[in-house]
């Protein structure tokens, strides 16, 4: 990729390297895409034994944690993948939404690196980048395709009918999966983080065991959790002894029915080619068995990005930054951070 | 792109490697600082060396730290008529301050200098503060808002060519801070944006006087001047050495209701 003196990049292509930077959470990231899917290497540290304790994140602890470590996990992001640091084309990184505090950390370094290294700075939305963690695996998906975003803040079904042209098809009306499970995983005691305790805890159970609700199962494309949330905790007070493995065994399976469904309607409804599942909860096993099983019986291409792609990190960042740059060029200097940022008008 | 070294980023040997064109035998004893400072509601950046400030940028109003330091820099670097390779050392004002904003600061100048491979020093904010009423005859109080009902402060005697610190910097009500110049039973000279807030309550306890409101926040002219003496005794550290002064512990204590409702994508990524 070449610049001009204005700072507009001409070209953006399969050669064009990308830093990408993440901090709007919990977890400090820094990796080096190549032509938008080529993940050169890819660095995430995690803050999550320093939240462990409060059970959930503390903003003030994060975006302390994120300044003493971004630099070093930059450093090793562009040791590892070997490259001389003066061949990275372009600098992207989450500018929301997220943790103010948190993710001011990520966009003030990331604007410094592109301004010393005189190369355009792209500002990513998050959840945009989620969507792109599928084209880092498979950069040939062809649209229209449903994407289901499922993490501990959204629940979203999208249809992506080209590179940045979504149409949000439906969302949950009160709680998050990913925040069902961690409410439910505290109120068992299986402790934090929700979702990697509650799956454990379910391989050792019976799903059938409890009938718990599937709320909206049969209408439209939106979600609701927070009544499975509360049955759960209806159940376990009116039956103590129960086994807590059957409780998330059971739990969990409702969830997952309920998404699975849903994702193929959206599919079906707008004649998707393929389905791809994204965000923190894609790791969940069960999610991940029933959704390529249900992609295969409706003959629909079904995407699940890795273990490591699913959960945040910085490959998707600079994916994302790779599709933005090419059909918008670069971000002003004067980007701050949005922590309210949204995808859909 | 720059390739000096952390540690011989002034000899000639390593300015025989370098890229940039400007670099001869005379500039090797040059050390041209960029310093920045967010620590309070100001966004202040400077550029300077053995000649003093060349440059300096100056907005307090909006709280914007993030959206106004990059341009600043930018702009400042431009019309002084400076290449960022040429910059030898970035100095930042390590707090205390307000977090946010001082963390701005502090991510970009680390960031800087690690894209430029070039060594950082850290100064706090109330040595800022204090540093410009070096010439007064009384113990200076530099005291910063803390919120809260709070301040950061710290108690200095000039001494020549500067000031030296008779406390620690600290974190506490304007009570303990009274309490403790009350103890000394020294007249006062007292600067900042927290001692203009708590002005009458200092005033009504205290013999002392109030320094000028445009040198009640930190700013990147001092920064840049008290580095250049410590750049030229080498006394420097790499990006990674550079920790923020918060004087004040995290507010760990959040319950998980108000959490889950102000925080989007707290918990599960
Ligand atoms: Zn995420």
């Amino acid at each position: 990729m070449t610049t001009d003196p204005s700072g507009v990049s001409t070209s953006v292509d399969q050669s064009t390297l990308i830093l990408g930077i993440e901090t709007s959470c919990d977890e400090t990231a820094a990796a080096l895409v190549m032509g938008g899917h080529d993940v050169v290497s890819s660095v995430v540290s995690t803050q999550i034994d320093l939240h462990a304790r409060y059970g959930g994140v503390v903003p003030e602890i994060a975006s302390r944690a994120h300044l003493d470590t971004l630099n070093p996990v930059v450093a090793r992001a562009i040791v590892e993948a070997g490259i001389a640091e003066s061949r990275i084309d372009a600098v992207a990184c989450t500018v929301g939404p997220g943790l103010i505090g948190a993710l001011l950390v990520g966009v003030a370094a990331a604007k410094s690196f592109a301004l010393a290294w005189d190369v355009p700075f792209v500002a990513v939305n998050h959840h945009e980048a989620h969507l792109y963690s599928a084209f880092l695996e498979d950069p040939n998906l062809q649209f229209p395709l449903v994407v289901m975003l499922v993490s501990g803040g959204h629940t979203m079904l999208i249809e992506m009918r080209g590179h940045g042209d979504y149409r949000l098809l439906g969302r949950t009306v009160d709680d998050a999966a990913g925040e069902a499970f961690d409410k439910v995983a505290r109120f068992l005691g299986l402790g934090y983080p929700g979702g990697p305790a509650m799956d454990r805890e379910a391989k050792r159970g019976d799903p059938t065991a409890i009938a718990f609700p599937r709320a909206m199962l049969h209408e439209g494309l939106d979600f609701s959790f927070s009544g499975l949330k509360t049955a759960v905790m209806n159940y376990v007070r009116k039956h103590p002894d129960v086994s807590s493995q059957d409780v998330a065994a059971s739990f969990q399976q409702a969830v997952v029915d309920v998404l699975v469904a849903k994702a193929r309607r959206a599919a079906r409804e707008v004649g998707a080619t393929g389905l791809v599942l994204g965000g923190g909860v894609a790791a969940n096993s069960l999610l991940r068995d029933r959704f390529l099983l249900a992609c295969q019986e409706d003959g629909l291409r079904g995407f699940l990005p890795s273990l490591a792609m699913c959960t945040d990190n910085a490959a998707m960042i600079a994916a994302a930054g790779w599709y933005r740059l090419r059909s918008d060029g670069p971000s002003g200097l004067d980007t701050g951070a949005s922590p309210n940022l949204r995808l859909f008008d | 792109m720059s390739k000096r070294s952390w540690r011989h980023t002034y000899d000639s040997d390593s300015d025989s490697d370098s890229d940039s064109d400007s670099d001869s035998d005379s500039d090797s004893d040059i050390v041209l600082i960029l310093g920045i400072e967010t620590a309070t509601e100001q966004v202040s950046v400077a550029i300077g060396g053995h000649e003093g400030v060349l440059g300096l940028f100056e907005v307090c109003r909006g709280r914007r730290h993030a959206e106004i330091l990059t341009p600043a820099i930018q702009f400042l670097v431009q019309q002084a008529d400076i290449e960022l390779s040429e910059i030898g050392v970035v100095a930042v004002d390590v707090g205390p301050g307000l977090f946010t904003g001082m963390r701005v600061g502090l991510a970009s100048g680390k960031a800087l200098a690690q894209a430029l491979k070039v060594p950082m020093i850290g100064m706090s904010s109330l040595d800022l503060l204090a540093f410009p009423l070096r010439h007064s005859d009384r113990t200076i109080a530099a005291v910063i808002d803390a919120r809260r009902g709070e301040v950061f402060y710290c108690l200095y005697r000039p001494v020549p060519g500067g000031v030296q610190r008779v406390t620690e910097p600290r974190c506490g009500s304007v009570d303990e801070l009274v309490a403790e110049v009350v103890a000394r039973r020294d007249d006062l000279l007292c600067v900042g944006d927290g001692a203009l807030r708590h002005r009458e309550q200092i005033e009504a306890e205290l013999r002392c006087d109030f320094a000028e409101q445009f040198l009640s926040r930190p700013s990147a002219a001092p920064l840049v001047q008290l580095a250049h003496a410590k750049a030229l005794r080498e006394e420097w550290v790499n990006p990674w050495e550079i920790h923020a002064l918060y004087l004040r512990a995290p507010d760990a204590q959040i319950n998980w209701s108000t959490r889950a409702s102000a925080v989007p994508g707290a918990g599960l990524s």
